[in-house]
């Protein structure tokens, strides 16, 4: 093995940049780097800027160029055990939230029937898709417009309470969706309605994260 | 590496992935390879214009990406906290606290230094033993850094009222309520008992977990290693029980020692009925007593009772003669053995025992010194050493008794033979009557186990062994006392020497004044016939039997020595009286001496011996109703006792006297067992008297070496019954040496005790000789052996068989006879069968250890006659022991008989018990070992080979051992087989083989049967040869 210089070597919390061949400038930190497939793995900054999540960039060298160190760094710090089941649970449950999603999306379901739906998956994990329709529980199907009112199924608690996740689900919407107004009226009415759309995009973002 | 770590927590993470083509695949994050291959899983192509729903047919599944494709993956928004274990870092700590998602400043610890720590350091921490902080420094604590002052205070004004403490007088009297109320409350069960849920340091396993053992019982001893440990240990656990049954009553001990024949399959509860026979010397002196009075009884009054009892007495007073002796004999040495501490008597005899065996002797020491005692009386000329001769008598009777128990318990007929035989006894209180009663009741008790014993191992053989050792429990009483009767009834001297040890009823305290004196004389006698007996032990393989019986004669409270002593000055009278003697002392002993005097009293009272009886099924019953699990745990105990016992008679037998004894004890037994077989109540009777015939020819012989005991007396008659075989291994023996008588007559006697049946069968034997009723008997007895040619022999195998049975019955051999019974079923002649079962068994048994033990001491003494004797008695001692503790137990069960047994036997009861007591030690062992392991029961037959060392002992014992090896092996495999096993490794093989085949399968019991009949022919021949 040469000797680690720049490009070759790189030592694990040290700072760097690149610059893909796809004309993609990388930054970051240096939390992996493999010598054999030539593997960068960085640490950056949070696209959604939420404190303690990083976005994670996975670089193959063979491909990038204008490799510089910001700063290097000697201290490696150490590794923690991870929980492999609940690392394999979240791949099997993210590919099922985007299969269910592609599902409803395939299927012409409108957004608000989407997002109500990851609203109450968040609480309800025993959520599908049955055509337009949620079915919750298999017992409780809300249909479209997808409103407390559609939610149709045996009275009961379950009925009750998915009406209750639905109507929140929709005055939390309201809610969003008056602060973005506000906001707008606050920041002026140049961008006027285009604005508006970013905030309430914004705040289903949002609303789809805190889910 | 890292690199690892890092992708594995990105697992499950959305990525967009860019390829060398620019393509933008987006998905969820599988998994990777080594060479960073990466796999998305639902992926699909992100579309670079705006983004449009994802549409199902977009997404596919997974997609696999070679590492050089991939250009960057970029991940949004990752979690490493997600899957990460330890949260206690830096980082977790500081990361996330109240949801606040603000870094947080972390200050080293400076150890407290800050703080107004009590200690002040670290190393503090390890040496102060306060629990945190002292409320005081909190307190200063925080009024120096907070300024906060605490209210607290300690009187708790706040909650409660101070108490105000004054010197008035009213306080001081409410002071001193408080305080005794307090000390109540403390000292109150209940309070304990919570407390000590708390404070109690035992350990679950131990609280709720752990097996319970008797006192004796304080270590596990291994099923290999209890022959010799577990005869002590279960005589003193079936003492334990057995005293507690023979508390309750004298009858209980006979009870017990059926019981422990019955519970032969219990091995457990066997052994622990053995134990507790043994180790309740009172309850065995107390049933053997009360089984000895009425072999007294019998003994002294088979002469006269012959006549009175045409078809039984004969025939059973010989058999009661001799099985008193033997039924008194185990019952001491079960006494001895578990009872040593209980009774002094058994103390005695567990000393003597430990003295010279050392090892398992002991109980049979014990035993053989008791036996010695009232075998003397009646062996003594059979036994040259009154002792052996005793003990071996006394284990025979055990045998028998726990024979007919186990009998009785298979077969519903037992009941009511044993009925039979209590009403017999009523009737015949007279010498011949209660001989036969005895005899009848043992013989419909044996009858009826060997039948029921088939049926039994058919069905049930745990059912069949409860039934059959409360069977045996109750007919071994019966037997006991029916033992005990003849024993007493032929010599009257051992009738009023048991009488004198027990000293228990009034009437038998009357007998038993008697057989004090006669025990004093006898005592004289005994102790030198113990010597010589230890002597012969010594010099003969009986040795530890022999030291035993030389340590229980000379350490055994003077009883033994002197029993044996007068045995070697006037050998045959003397040991009478000696055996008688020692009875009375054993029976002075505590619970001994109650019981043979008790036993002795039924003796001398014809009525007696039926109010033994009903007491022993009283004690049945109470000890059935006291202690379910100490009932089993008596069968059990009880078979391996009179198993113990049967072997300390057989050594003793065969080192000298006790060898010809033994022979008729076995043919006896034989007779008993193809009886029993033959029909639950005729056919038994028939068998018996067959055997009785037999068992009277060589007793007879031997008897009449004897002469003067009771036993020999009836013994005497039997023979005139029952001349021809009888008489071939009784005279040889018998004419090699009076002690052999003895020793035959203990061996019988241990047959007898062994199985009560035998016992029973000996009286009706008496009975036959002397009457007609007996003759009938005979008829019935004689159908069933001469169906089977050496019936005769195949009695005597049978014998074996039955004691085997008893001890199977017992520990092991109840099974092992259970299943022979089953086979005997089979066979053509059911009666033989059964008998031939319960005989080859027993014999095998019995007549292995007998032999083996008497062929060492007798070696050249009887070859033919006392192998034959000393099969049988080394079956019975083998059966016994084969249950060891079952065999004790029924040497307990014996014992009560033995009381009586004793005194008549103890001549030969010496030597020949405490061979017995040491071959049913050692038969034990290997009964035991077989019992578990077939391998060891083909050990047994092997040891039991080598202790036949004597030349026509090791023949038979190789012939035995062949027949056995050949039959047995599978069926000792087979739980029953282990007790065949062991008879046969002990006893001949003929018995063995019996028992194997019939232990082994349905079709091994009829090979079991053909083995029987071949057992018994072969023993029979050798037998034949022997006494030839």
């Amino acid at each position: 093995m040469a000797a680690p210089g720049p490009g070759e070597y790189f030592s694990v919390g040290s700072h760097i940049s690149c610059l893909t061949c796809l004309g993609q400038r990388l930054q970051g930190e240096v939390v992996a780097f493999d010598y054999q497939s030539k593997m960068l793995t960085l640490k950056c900054d949070p696209s959604s800027r939420k404190p303690n999540l990083h976005d994670v960039i996975l670089i193959n060298l063979d491909y990038v160029s204008e490799v510089d160190i910001i700063n290097d760094r000697t201290e490696t710090p150490p590794l923690a055990s991870l929980n492999v089941s609940k690392l394999a649970n979240r791949a099997r449950s993210e590919k099922e939230d985007k299969l269910s999603q592609a599902y409803a999306i395939s299927a012409g379901v409108s957004v608000e029937g989407q997002h109500l739906f990851q609203t109450i998956h968040k609480t309800i994990k025993d959520c599908k898709w049955q055509e337009k329709n949620i079915m919750v529980m298999d017992d409780v199907v809300i249909s479209p417009p997808y409103q407390a009112d559609n939610c149709k199924g045996k009275e009961g608690s379950a009925l009750s309470h998915v009406r209750k996740i639905v109507e929140k689900h929709f005055r939390d919407l309201d809610r969003q969706q008056q602060w973005t107004e506000r906001t707008d009226l606050l920041l002026g009415s140049s961008s006027g309605q285009r604005e508006q759309t970013c905030c309430w995009e914004a705040a289903v973002d949002r609303d789809k994260q805190t889910c | 590496m890292r690199m690892v770590h890092v992708l594995t927590s990105l697992v499950g993470t959305n990525c967009e992935l860019k390829v060398k083509n620019g393509m933008v695949y987006d998905g969820v994050f599988k998994t990777y390879s080594p060479e960073c291959d990466l796999v998305l899983d639902a992926a699909n192509i992100k579309s670079p214009g705006p983004s449009v729903g994802l549409r199902q047919e977009d997404l596919v599944d997974s997609i696999i990406f070679k590492a050089s494709d991939v250009v960057v993956v970029h991940f949004r928004d990752v979690d490493f906290n997600y899957a990460r274990k330890d949260n206690f870092t830096d980082t977790a700590v500081g990361g996330r606290i109240n949801g606040e998602h603000k870094e947080k400043d972390l200050e080293p610890w400076d150890g407290g230094r800050q703080q107004h720590m009590v200690s002040g350091s670290l190393e503090s921490l390890d040496t102060d033993v306060s629990n945190g902080w002292d409320p005081n420094d909190m307190f200063k604590y925080n009024e120096e850094q907070y300024g906060i002052k605490s209210t607290y205070d300690s009187s708790l004004s706040t909650y409660t009222v101070a108490l105000e403490r004054d010197n008035s007088e009213e306080f001081l009297k409410r002071e001193a309520r408080a305080a005794q109320l307090a000390e109540e409350i403390e000292a109150s069960s209940t309070y304990k008992s919570r407390v000590a849920l708390e404070n109690d340091e035992r350990s679950e396993e131990e609280k709720y977990t752990a097996v319970v053992r008797g006192e004796r019982e304080e270590k596990y001893i291994p099923p290999g290693q209890r022959n010799r440990e577990g005869m002590s240990w279960g005589a003193g656990r079936q003492n334990s029980p057995r005293l507690v049954q023979s508390s309750s009553g004298p009858p209980r001990p006979g009870l017990h020692d059926y019981t422990p024949s019955s519970g032969a399959d219990q091995r457990v509860v066997n052994g622990g009925k053995g134990a507790t026979s043994c180790p309740s010397p009172s309850s065995r002196y107390q049933s053997g007593p009360s089984p000895l009075p009425p072999r007294a009884a019998t003994p002294t009054r088979p002469p006269s009772r012959p006549p009175s009892r045409p078809s039984r007495p004969p025939s059973h007073p010989s058999a009661h003669g001799s099985p008193a002796p033997i039924s008194t004999i185990p019952s001491r040495r079960m006494s001895s053995e578990g009872p040593p501490r209980m009774s002094p008597k058994t103390q005695r005899t567990p000393r003597t025992h430990r003295v010279p065996p050392g090892s398992r002797v002991p109980p049979g020491v014990d035993f053989m010194p008791h036996n010695a005692p009232g075998e003397v009386s009646v062996p003594p000329a059979t036994r040259s050493s009154s002792s052996g001769g005793t003990w071996s008598s006394v284990v025979s009777g055990v045998h028998s008794v726990t024979i007919p128990k186990l009998y009785p318990a298979h077969r519903p007929r037992s009941p009511r033979q044993n009925s039979m035989g209590g009403a017999s006894p009523g009737p015949s209180p007279q010498t011949g009557s209660t001989p036969v009663e005895p005899v009848n009741t043992s013989m419909s008790a044996s009858s009826p186990t060997a039948s029921p014993a088939p049926n039994m191992a058919a069905t049930s053989s745990a059912e069949a062994k409860d039934s059959r050792v409360q069977a045996t429990r109750q007919n071994s009483p019966t037997v006991n006392k029916e033992n005990m009767k003849p024993l007493e009834s032929p010599p009257s001297i051992n009738r009023p020497l048991s009488k004198g040890p027990p000293s228990m009823a009034p009437d038998h305290r009357k007998q038993i004044d008697n057989l004090k004196k006669f025990s004093v004389d006898f005592r004289v006698i005994q102790p030198s016939k113990t010597l010589i007996s230890l002597s012969q032990l010594q010099s003969k393989k009986s040795k530890q039997l022999p030291l035993d019986k030389g340590l229980e004669g000379s350490e055994g409270p003077v009883v033994p020595a002197r029993s044996n002593k007068p045995d070697s000055p006037g050998a045959s009278s003397p040991s009478l009286s000696s055996t008688l003697c020692p009875a009375p002392e054993q029976n002075r002993g505590p619970d001994v001496t109650s019981q043979g005097v008790q036993t002795s009293a039924p003796n001398l009272s014809g009525g007696a011996k039926p109010e033994d009886k009903e007491e022993d099924e009283a004690d049945q019953m109470r000890k059935s109703t006291l202690n379910p699990n100490a009932h089993e745990f008596k069968p059990r105990v009880f078979t391996p006792q009179p198993a113990t016992t049967p072997t300390p008679p057989r050594p003793q037998g065969q080192p000298s006297p006790s060898i010809v004894m033994q022979q008729p004890q076995q043919v006896y037994f034989p007779q008993m067992y193809p009886l029993t077989p033959v029909s639950p109540g005729v056919q038994s009777p028939a068998m018996y008297h067959v055997q009785m015939p037999h068992m009277t020819l060589s007793q007879s012989k031997p008897y009449r070496p004897v002469s003067n005991m009771p036993q020999q007396r009836s013994d005497q008659h039997h023979p005139q019954g029952t001349p021809t075989m009888m008489h071939p291994a009784a005279g040889p023996p018998i004419v090699a040496q009076s002690p052999a008588y003895s020793a035959q007559y203990f061996t019988c006697s241990p047959q007898q005790f062994t199985s009560q049946q035998l016992m029973p069968h000996y009286q009706s034997q008496a009975q036959h000789v002397f009457s007609p009723v007996i003759q009938g008997q005979a008829r019935m007895m004689a159908p069933p052996t001469h169906g089977h040619p050496g019936q005769l022999v195949s009695s005597t195998t049978q014998y074996g068989e039955q004691t085997h049975t008893m001890y199977g019955k017992t520990p092991l051999c109840v099974r092992p006879h259970f299943l022979l019974f089953p086979l005997s079923g089979p066979m053509p002649q059911q009666y033989a069968h059964p008998n031939t079962t319960l005989h080859p068994h027993p014999q095998p048994s019995a007549t292995p250890t007998g032999q083996s033990q008497q062929g060492v001491q007798h070696g050249g003494n009887h070859p033919a006659p006392s192998p034959v004797q000393q099969h049988q008695a080394a079956a019975a001692a083998q059966a016994l022991h084969m249950g060891n503790q079952p065999q004790q137990q029924m040497y307990q069960a014996l014992a009560p008989t033995p009381p009586s047994m004793t005194p008549g036997p103890n001549p030969q009861s010496p030597q020949g018990s405490f061979s017995s007591a040491q071959q049913a030690v050692y038969l034990h062992p290997q009964q035991m070992q077989h019992g578990y392991n077939p391998s060891h029961m083909a050990h047994m037959q092997q040891v039991s080979s080598t202790f036949r060392s004597p030349s026509l002992h090791s023949e038979y014992i190789l012939y035995e051992q062949a027949h056995i090896q050949s039959g047995m092996v599978p069926s000792h495999h087979g739980n029953p087989g282990h007790p065949q096993m062991m008879l046969m490794a002990t006893q001949q093989q003929g018995g063995p083989q019996p028992q194997l085949a019939q232990n082994a399968l349905n079709p091994i019991p009829v090979s079991s049967t053909a083995h029987f009949s071949y057992l018994a022919h072969p023993q029979v021949q050798q037998h034949h040869q022997q006494q030839l």
